[in-house]
Parts: C-alpha cells; structure tokens; sequence
C-alpha cells in the first residue's frame, strides 16, 4: 500500500467515476445519490493523499513514493511516478478543492449529474497524475487528458457563451500542448543520440543533460525551451498568452472556476518549474528577463483590467492574471525566496482565488447575477457571506496575517535580489504597485458589493450562508489564517526541493558556476 | 529438360492461404446465397466473419511460424511484417464492416449475400496489394480491390447519390487505374538492360536503377506511380473525387472505403517506393535522383494534404463529408510516416517507420469504423440524417451512442489515452527521427486545427439543446458488438501499443537466424 500510494491517488477517481457511471445504469439510482459518491471519493482521496506529508521535513531533496515501470517497452516510455516538496503541496492542494468543489455543486449542479461527477472525478485523475508524473510522456497525457473533463464541464454546465469559453479554452491549451509534444519527442531523440537510449524519463534526462554538456546543443535547448515555455504559459497564462482564461473563468459553473484557478493553472507553473528548469537550465537563464518583463506586464495589466470589470467573477478572473504573474516572477527571479514563494503563492492562490469563486458562486445562486451594481449592503442580510468574503478578498490582496502576504512578500524579496535580470529593483516596484492595485479592486469591489446601503429590494431578504456553504469554506478559510501566520509547515518541506532546482539553474553542469550563477549565490545571504 | 525446370512455376499455396480463405469464402458465399431463402443476411454475414477470422488465424500463424520461404511465385508474393500487417488492417475493417453493415442491409432490404461477396472479393484485392512483391500483382490487387468497390458504392440503387457516387469513384479511378498502368509500363520500358528485358518486379527494379537505359522514362513512370497511388488513398491535389464518393456512397461502405482501400493504397504505395526506388549509396545517380524526387514530392504532398483536408473540413456541414475530409487529413499524418521511412538510411530505421504508418493506419481504421458505426445507426434509413444539425442535442438521450461517438472524435483529434494519439505519436518520432522538424511542426499545427471541427460535432451532441424530437434509435446486437470491438480497441492502442508496434515491426535478421 504505502509503495503504490500515488498509483491508488491516481486511480481513486477514476474508479469514482466508473462507479458513478455504473450506478446511474442500475433501476432505481436517483440522479441526486452521484453527489455523495463523488464526495465519498474525493474524500477519501484526499484522506489518502495526507499520507503522503510523512517523512516529507527531510533536508535532501529526494523523489518519495516513487514507482516506476515499463509501459510501452518499444519506445522507452515508463510509468514513473514520484512526488517531491514542490508536488507533495500541489497535490493536496488538489485533494482539498476537489471534495470543497464537489460540496459547492451540491445545489447548483441540476441537471445530468451522473455525467457532472463523473467528470469533475476523472478531471482529479489528470490533475493528480500531472503533479505525480516523473515520465514526459506521461505527464504528457495527463496534461493534455485534462483538458477534455474540463471542456465539457465548461461546455454543457458553462454560462451563456460556454460554447465560445469552451472552444477558446481547448484550443489555446491544444496548440500550446502540441508544439511540447515536439519538443518532448525530440529530447528523447537528443537523448537517444547522446547515449544510444531513448527515454522519456524526466530523472535520466535531467541526469543526462547534466552530466554531458554536449549532449544538447545551445540552439536545441533555445527551441525546446519556447516548445515546453509555450505550453505552460498559455496555461499560467501569462500576458500576452491569457485571453482564454476570463472568458472560461467566467462561464465556467463555480466548481469548474475553482478548479481552473485552484489547479489548472499551477500546472503551467509547476510545469515550468520542474521541467523548464531541470531540463533547460541555461535557455532559462537566458529567457529570465523576458518571462520577468512579462510577468511583470501581466501583473499590472491583469490588474488594472480587474479594477474596471462590472462582473465580480470576470473581476476575480483576471485577478488570477495579476497573481500568476508574480508566481513567474518569482520563479524566474532564480533566488532561494523568490522561488520558495513562488511555490508558496500557487498554493495561496489556489485557496484564496478558489475561496472568492466560491463566494461569487453562493451570490450567483441566490440572485442570479454576478453584476456588481446589482449588488450593494450585503453584509446587512448576509452577515456571515460578507465576513467571510471579505477575508477571502483580504487574503487575496495580501494583508499581513493572511497567506497572500507571505508569498508575495518572499516573491518581491527574492525579485529584489535577483541577478536574473539588470537592475531588478525596478522590477519589483513595478510589481509592488500590483499589490496596491490588487487592493484597489479588491476594496472598491468589496465596498460596492457588500458595504453600503442595501439598495435593491432583492437583496434585501436573501439568506445568509447555510451550514453546507459555511461547512466548505471554512477550511479555505482556517487555512488562510495558518498559512499566514505558520508557513513553515509548508515553506520547511519543500525547501530542499526548491533549492536543488534553484542550484540545477544556476549551476547546470555541477562545475564552475558561471558569472551570474556566482553572483547569485553572495546575495541571498547564504 | 532444362527448359522444362526453368518453367516449373515456383507454386507454394500456404505463403497466400490468407488470400485463398478469403477468395474461397467470397465465392462460396455467392454460392450460398443463390440457394439461400431470400432476404437472410445470417448465413452470408457469418460465413463472411468465419473466413474473415480464419484468415486472420492464418495470417497470425505465418507471422509466428514463419516459414523459411519469404517468397514465392519467383518474387510476386512476399511475406514480411509490412504485408501482415497491412493484412490484418483490412481483414480487421472487413470484419468491422460486415458487423456495422447488418443493421443498413436489413433496414434497406438490400441483398445481403452480394454484399457480403463483394466485401470479401474487395479484402482478397487488398490482401493482395499488400503481399504482391511484383507491379502486376499490385495491379491486379487493386483492380480486384477497385472493382468490387465500385459495386459497393452504388450499391443502393434506387438512391440518385449513391448511383453518382458509384460513378463518380468508377470514371476518375479507371483513370487512375491507367495511371498506374502507365507507370508500370514505362518502368518496364526503362529497366530493360542490353542483354535483360524490363522487370515488373520490385526488388530488381531497385537492383537494375542505376543501369536503367533511359533514366527520364524511368522518373516519368515513377510520377505516374505516385499520381496513381496518390489517387488511391486520396492524397491532395488527387484528393477532389474523394468526398463526393463518400458522401454519396451509403454509409457502412464509406467507413469500408475510408479505412480499408486506402490502408491498401498506402501498403502497395510504399512496397514499391521504398522498397523499388530505395536510398541510393550515390546521390548523383539514377537512382539517388528517383529516391530524391519521389521524397520531396512526398514531403509536399504530406503539407498539402493535411492543409487541406483539415481547413476544408471545418466548413462542411454534413457529417459524412466532414469524415471524409477527415480521412483526407489523415493520409496526410501517414504520409508523415511515409516520408520518414523513404528518408531512413538503415533498415532499424526504415522498419520502425514503416511499423509506424502501418500502427497509424490500424489506428485510423478502428477509431473511424467505430466513428462510422455511429454515423449509420444515426443516419436511419436512406442515409437521411447525416447533417450536423441532425445532432443537436442528441448527447443526453442516447448518451451511449453520443459518449462513444466523442471518443472516437477525440482519439480522431489525437487526444492522449486513446489510440489516435499513439498513432501521431510514433509517426510523428519516425519523422523526428529523421529531422524533418518542420513537417511535424506542421503536422501538430494541423492537429490544433482539426480540433475545431471534431469538437463541433461533440459541441452539437452535448452543449446545445435539442428542439424537435429524437426517438432513440435501436443499437442491434451486430453493432454493439462493433462499438465494443471498437472503443476496447481505441483504449488498447492507446494505453499498451507496445506489443502491437513490435510485432509490426521487422525483425532484425540475426533473430531469424537464430530460429
């Protein structure tokens, strides 16, 4: 059991769903009963994937839970999975969303519910497999696999212009996904030319790169790099890569918005993390101004775009844009704070953002409307509501106490330091002024939407949350609280890991470090 | 003496049992069928399946046995890995097709017992092209082939379209067919030496390049080879009778034509170019020319082909002509394959690239017999309901029917976890391989773009709502049986290809020894 705890993860869902899907075929199975065997599942998947935070305080950076087995011979390809202080988090973050997620459908998701939790199960499957893969190919198809749960999520449960929110959203992942399988399949030949043997495995490749500095040409790792960076920024999204990302937010049903921010997105990230670093060191050091200057541009731009949207969930939408930006800025800022709040602001991200949907989604049950100026003095009839989305926003904007702080703070602090790019001060002023703006929007909205007078006659008699809706976000919200004040519990068990992907950056080939490599290493104090 | 011996024809019967099976049960279903009562589709329908599966089991025994002889009839036969398995591409769409075809026959009152012959007739030409190591047998292959196909696509008489279709394919592919024939004859012509006369024969063509009498004759009939075979499997600029025939043909017999003629098109196709106009050891030679032209020409007809099969594909609007463009786009990935196998300089290479195409082509043949099962049970009667409007909606009241429809699409699409994707993928490492970065760029771009309109179709069945009504249509036991061959079939190739591709693959020839 515990040495194929990840192979379970992976497909606990997945016989979730079967089971789903088997049960709504006997006589007698009511459309409301797939409900509970979706939270029983997600459940206990997450149950399952605590196991995993054992034996993770190590210092060293080491794959745990690893399995790995041929599975198609001819080709080199292997099941190799593994989960290391950078997955470990991302993984639980996706069990924790996932039973919330499936609580928050309770009552809005009506129709075709069999087909709704079958998919929002197969959807985790993905999303679990992307973060555990070890193997290019593999991660390859969990990546692309999870994009099919979510376009019909998106498409059948979506708002009005799901359909266009659907299509945009599938293929802009497609195009992005697709040029990386190239690159994939040439490192696998680069590798077969280097050594004699093909493989997808992402420990041999790295371990080959390294090792044997010819292995890849500078030209080659340039190209592969954009193949790979290409994917995973149209995932983040960064600017200018994003325009996918507010329409599907906003059609999406709340579950689907959730999920999307909470997780879907971190896979750009994680993916730039683990692979564009560990396989591409030098293109990444050499893209580093570039993805920064972006970042930065997807910063400010996510957020003042966020101050002017008259629809709350468009508004928390590219909120989400600002917010990846600092997690790019952060990674590639390649400084030990930097990118330990790089990984430290996905995971806030994901609770903060996906908290926000949330709330935007008990509005939207109520009233029908995500419009801003259709709201206005909730805290009066939903007392409850209005504290509670009120922290969320706070957290979002990143008081101190309150997790957002702490990884934006370690973000702008690594970005300070940063050699990655010339005078990177300016960087991370420009990027401060993302905060500020972040609590432009966020207050002026809070302001319009629960403070005021209650202007509507509507308004004025909706019910506060119940004990379901207060039942799922209080963990989000308990969480935000901790992760503000503790971050240790989760900063101290992937420090090794993020650090040894640090190292892997500034220092390729374990030799000399390079001139930037050295500087890099003085300033952060170490 | 001596003369009588150099005459005794090189006979050996059990290098083409699964040809003889196949052959035998077609005219012993006629037989059938003549003394049979009128209007049973049982007795052909499981004869036909009986002789499609031990064809099938005698194929896969040569494969393992695999007798001593790798030719016979002095060279117009071989037995190798390409040929079974191309073998079992067709006899696996025949199959398919028998199963997909009964619930059409019955609800058209079609005379079962011909269709049934003229399917098994129409695989024993494609058995043929696929094992003919001689250009006359490829051509009598693909005139078997061809002729009971034309039958095929007419065969709803009473239907104005499908007589057009049955037609249309006849005129412009007797006009291919004399292409073809052209092509042999010129190459004859030119691999006569002073003291030989010409060969048919693939592998002494290849011997005899360099010492052709007239080099341009020779490349003039490797053009008119390759407009002929570019014909066959509907290759642009050769690609326009395609979708009017599909459209036109009824049903069951499109998926027929999609999946098995065109695998057939592409065995012969590369039996003669890679292995009959191989690499040259000198470039500067006839040889080194013919194999530079036909590449080049390949690689551009690759480019075109997926462009336009895909772009068209997003404005059609009936279901069937999409597929059709679809298949179009197809030959297109698979001639990716193709082009890394005539570029491969050593016979690993070249067999894992061949495997490929051959992987690629049986991928293709079960997602779009599964695809087209669900066509026709949509499509009812006289092939009425075949726009993409008659699927509005549809997804949640037969959502098994719509479900399996979506996979076969996505795996179409090239989706991981499904058969498609494995597909693309080792066709598009074979051209890697080979460094045509720039084609597979372009392959995987046109892949983007086929998503637009394999998504249309899932968009139609399950984000829109239906506005008449839909009585649900009735899944016959024959076709669920297809479904299931079919959807197991996607998963299997998707998740654990291995043991397929290294069967398909050659085996090197130290193992063969050691036998």
């Amino acid at each position: 059991m515990q040495n194929h705890l990840l192979t379970i993860l992976v497909l606990l869902p997945v016989i979730g769903a079967a089971t789903a899907i088997v049960y709504s075929f006997t006589p007698g199975a009511k459309e409301s009963h797939h409900r509970w065997i979706a939270l029983g599942f997600t459940t206990l998947a997450f149950l399952v994937s605590l196991l995993l935070i054992r034996g993770s305080g190590t210092a060293v950076n080491a794959f745990r839970f690893e399995e790995s087995y041929p599975w198609i011979a001819s080709i080199g390809a292997r099941y190799h999975v593994g989960v290391d202080g950078i997955s470990l988090w991302l993984v639980l973050l996706t069990t924790l969303l996932m039973p919330i997620s499936v609580l928050s459908s309770w009552t809005a998701i009506t129709k075709r519910q069999p087909t709704y939790y079958a998919l929002m199960l197969l959807l985790e499957s993905a999303m679990i497999g992307v973060f555990v893969s070890l193997d290019l190919l593999l991660f390859y198809l969990f990546f692309e696999a999870s994009l099919v749960p979510m376009f019909f999520l998106i498409g059948i449960w979506g708002g009005e212009r799901r359909i266009y929110a659907s299509v945009k959203f599938f293929i802009y992942t497609a195009v992005g996904s697709l040029l990386m399988l190239v690159g994939i399949i040439a490192l696998y030949f680069i590798h077969q030319q280097a050594t004699g043997v093909g493989t997808f495995d992402y420990a041999v490749l790295m371990q080959t790169l390294r090792t044997n500095v010819t292995a890849i040409s500078p030209r080659a790792e340039f190209w592969l790099f954009l193949a790979f960076a290409f994917a995973f920024c149209v995932k983040v999204p960064l600017w200018p890569l994003h325009t996918w990302l507010p329409d599907a937010h906003t059609e999406a049903p709340t579950a689907g918005s959730v999920i999307l921010a909470g997780v879907l997105l971190k896979m750009g990230t994680y993916g730039l993390l683990r692979f564009n670093f560990g396989l591409f060191p030098n293109a990444s050091r050499y893209f580093a101004p570039l993805m920064i200057t972006l970042a930065v541009i997807g910063i400010i731009y996510g957020a003042l775009v966020a101050m002017v949207q008259p629809d709350v969930k468009r508004l928390v939408a590219y909120s989400s844009v600002s917010h990846m930006g600092f997690v790019v800025l952060g990674l590639f800022s390649f400084t030990e704070q930097g990118m330990q709040g790089a990984l430290y602001q996905m995971l806030n991200h994901g609770v903060s953002t996906g908290a926000l949907f949330l709330f935007v989604g008990m509005i939207y049950e109520r009233r029908h409307t995500r419009m801003i100026s259709d709201f206005g003095g909730l805290a009066r009839p939903m007392p409850w509501f209005s504290a509670f989305f009120v922290i969320a926003s706070l957290s979002s904007i990143g008081l101190p106490f309150l997790n957002g702080f702490v990884g934006e703070f370690l973000i702008m602090l690594g970005s300070w330091t940063s050699f990655a790019v010339q005078h990177s001060w300016i960087v991370t002023m420009l990027a401060g002024t993302g905060v500020i703006w972040a609590a432009v929007y966020m207050l002026w909205m809070l302001q319009r939407v629960v403070f005021g007078t209650t202007t509507s006659e509507a308004n004025a008699k909706l019910p506060d949350l119940n004990a379901r809706e207060v039942g799922l976000v209080l963990p989000l919200l308990a969480l935000m609280l901790f992760m503000g004040v503790y971050p240790s519990t989760f900063l101290n068990r992937s420090r090794a890991s993020v650090e040894a992907a640090r190292r892997i950056v500034v220092n390729p080939s374990g030799g000399p470090t390079i001139n930037v490599a050295t500087k890099l290493d003085q300033s952060d104090g170490r | 003496m001596f003369l009588f011996q150099a005459a005794t024809p090189d006979i050996n019967l059990t290098l083409i049992a699964p040809e003889l099976i196949v052959g035998i049960a077609g005219v012993a279903v006629m037989m059938v069928d003549a003394f049979a009562p009128r209007g049973q589709h049982w007795l052909t329908g499981s004869l036909s399946i009986i002789s499609l599966i031990a064809a099938a089991a005698a194929s896969i025994w040569l494969w393992t046995a695999w007798p001593a002889q790798r030719s016979a009839f002095n060279g117009m036969i071989v037995l190798d890995e390409l040929r079974l398995s191309f073998t079992l591409i067709f006899l696996i769409v025949a199959l398919l097709t028998v199963l997909i075809s009964s619930v059409w026959i019955e609800s058209e009152k079609l005379p079962a017992g011909e269709f049934h012959s003229l399917l098994l007739f129409a695989t024993c030409g494609m058995m043929l092209m696929a094992s003919a190591g001689d250009l006359v047998i490829v051509f009598l292959g693909l005139e078997i082939l061809s002729i009971a196909t034309y039958v095929l696509a007419g065969f709803r008489r009473t239907d104005v379209r499908s007589n057009e279709s049955s037609l249309k394919y006849f005129i412009l592919g007797s006009f291919a067919s004399a292409f073809l024939l052209y092509g042999i004859a010129l190459i004859y012509g030119a691999t006569a030496t002073p003291s030989l006369p010409g060969t048919t024969n693939i592998a002494t063509i290849a011997a005899r390049l360099n010492s052709s009498l007239y080099p341009p004759l020779l490349l003039a009939g490797a053009a008119m080879l390759l407009v002929g075979f570019g014909f066959k499997i509907a290759t642009a600029p050769f690609h326009v009778w395609t979708p009017d025939v599909y459209e036109g043909a009824p049903t069951p017999v499109t998926a027929f034509m999609a999946a098995g003629p065109k695998a057939a098109g592409f065995a012969s196709f590369l039996r003669v170019f890679i292995f009959g106009f191989p690499i040259a050891t000198t470039v500067v030679s006839t040889g080194g020319y013919a194999h530079k032209a036909w590449l080049g020409a390949l690689a551009v007809m690759a480019v075109l082909t997926m462009c336009v099969g895909n772009i068209t594909a997003i404005v059609q609007n009936n279901v069937k002509r999409m597929l059709a463009y679809s298949s179009i786009a197809h030959a297109g990935y698979a001639l990716v394959g193709f082009v890394a196998a005539g570029a491969a300089a050593t016979p690993e290479d070249r067999s894992a690239a061949l495997s490929a195409v051959a992987f690629y082509l049986l991928t293709y043949a079960i997602m779009n017999m599964g695809a087209f099962a669900v066509v026709t049970l949509i499509a009812r009667r006289g092939d009425q309901q075949t726009n993409v409007d008659d699927y509005n909606g549809i997804g949640f009241a037969s959502p098994v029917l719509a479900f399996s429809l979506s996979i076969f699409l996505l795996s179409l699409l090239g989706m991981p976890l499904t058969a498609g994707f494995m597909g693309k993928l080792v066709v598009f490492s074979a051209a890697l391989k080979q460094g045509y970065v720039w084609l597979v760029v372009i392959g995987v771009l046109n892949a983007a773009i086929s998503a637009y309109y394999y998504l249309r179709l899932i968009i139609v069945m399950f984000f829109r709502e239906r506005t008449g009504t839909w009585d649900v249509p009735r899944v016959p036991a024959s076709l669920a049986l297809a479904l299931i061959i079919t959807l197991v079939g996607v998963f299997y190739l998707g998740l654990f290809p291995g043991r397929v591709i290294n069967a398909f693959q050659a085996r090197p020839t130290i193992s063969l020894q050691m036998r």
